[in-house]
């Protein structure tokens, strides 16, 4: 059961495509899990075609429509091709499917199917993070992986943070959060997630800025963990 | 089901008691139909001759800062070849046929936008802005109702209303970007946007 929704604002902005990218990447994939916020999304999209449909037309070059079946007639692609990066090869497809975790579209997408393939940094016992490169420098988005049980560090927020469900489910002080939520934290609130204790809690996350630790331990580890980060971030790139 | 979404499907009923049991019906879906089955071209020249004026449009203000009118007619070309490349794809059902292309010339805009940043690319729009691929039946049928709806209450909406609806929808800016401009709060735009949405039947609970 979803209790947990984008608001008007997230789907609004994601219908009209003015959502930063990362963010974007979070609103689609709960979509894929929630029947409810796609129906919002195709009316919000029907209101574009409304509106399109009534635009004050600019017309076009009389050579246009001549122009553009030229090119069909030799077989032109699109110029903006909408498939640039390799696609995801079949047997990685096939192997998220057997590892029993729906990968919405998007994720599948920027974990190249697998989350297996994914560099792991393990943080404390019952954390890894792996980050995901989304070409959206204002925001860190990663898969974090809470092991079954697991506590996070109790750590605190300087920007917006957007949590997306994969599998398994967390609570923290503020409630209990399963497979498909999209949970919005502020900067300025702290909490500290603990998975259930039937199964690990996968989530996509993303962060406008790095999230600080509360306890000093933390605090003493962060630029390190920061260091691990980046230097992923540059063997990644 | 909460008691907003029961009136929201009462109101959906009345607007369809107007209308007939699928809306008016869309004279381009047959068009685009031909396309796919038969790459009409004289059908296509009739959509061209139709939408590509509008889309051209759209594209206008959403890349106003670009000013520049050869792209946007460029833009509108690539919109188009997309409209008779994928016109197979295109599912009556699930969408109008305004929607549909307000949703090709939305990516396309965007894809435009991405090619000019400077970022690599890890992931392509239409991974993100794709129709899921399993969609509920009941939710689309209403979905096709809602049409109906909007087209009948958009008149009716107040200037301030439309105006940030406009700016949302046609001019490609954020919640963000509207409140900057018309020097309002976020959260004043946020509620005239739901505000608006709201007499469309759009009822979105936050």
């Amino acid at each position: 059961m979803i209790s947990y929704h984008p608001d008007s604002r997230y789907l609004t902005d994601f219908a009209t495509a003015n959502l930063p990218l990362a963010e974007a990447v979070c609103v689609s994939a709960h979509l894929e899990f929630c029947g409810k916020c796609r129906a919002h999304v195709q009316q919000l999209t029907d209101v574009g075609g409304h509106m399109l449909a009534r635009l004050q037309p600019e017309a076009v070059s009389e050579d246009s429509f001549a122009a553009l079946m030229a090119r069909v007639s030799a077989g032109a692609q699109e110029q903006f091709p909408v498939t640039v990066a390799a696609q995801v090869p079949q047997e990685d497809v096939e192997e998220a499917a057997q590892s029993h975790v729906f990968l919405p579209r998007a994720v599948r997408r920027l974990v190249s199917g697998s989350l297996d393939k994914l560099r792991w940094v393990q943080l404390g016992k019952a954390l890894r993070v792996a980050p995901l490169q989304v070409s959206d420098e204002s925001r860190e988005t990663a898969i974090y992986d809470i092991r079954a049980g697991g506590r996070m560090p109790e750590h605190e927020h300087r920007g917006e943070e957007i949590t997306v469900l994969l599998q398994g489910s967390f609570s923290d002080a503020d409630g209990s959060y399963s497979c498909g939520d999209f949970v919005v934290r502020h900067a300025g609130e702290a909490h500290q997630p603990t998975a259930t204790m039937d199964k690990d809690c996968i989530c996509l996350v993303c962060l406008e800025r790095p999230v600080r630790p509360r306890g000093l331990f933390y605090r003493l580890l962060e630029p390190l963990v920061n260091y691990r980060l980046q230097r992923m971030n540059r063997s990644v790139a | 089901m909460s008691s907003s979404e029961d009136s929201n499907i009462g109101s959906l009923r009345k607007a369809l008691a107007g209308a007939g049991p699928q809306g008016a019906p869309d004279p381009w879906e047959a068009a685009i139909r031909k396309v796919a089955q038969h790459q009409d071209r004289a059908e296509f020249k009739k959509l061209f001759d139709h939408y590509a004026p509008m889309i051209k449009s759209f594209l206008c203000k959403g890349i106003s800062s670009y000013a520049d009118r050869s792209l946007a007619e460029e833009m509108t070309q690539e919109v188009m070849l997309k409209v008779w490349n994928k016109a197979d794809s295109f599912n009556p059902t699930k969408a109008s046929v305004n929607t549909w292309i307000f949703t090709i010339a939305r990516n396309t805009r965007i894809d435009f936008i991405r090619r000019n940043g400077r970022a690599g690319r890890t992931i392509d729009i239409e991974d993100i802005w794709h129709e899921a691929d399993s969609p509920e039946p009941v939710v689309e049928l209403q979905q096709r109702r809602v049409e109906t709806m909007i087209r009948n209450a958009m008149a009716t909406l107040p200037e301030e209303q439309a105006l940030v609806l406009e700016k949302a929808f046609m001019e490609n800016k954020s919640h963000n970007d509207i409140a900057e401009e018309l020097a309002l709060p976020l959260g004043t735009v946020k509620s005239r946007i739901r505000l608006a949405l709201s007499k469309l039947q759009i009822l979105i609970d936050r």
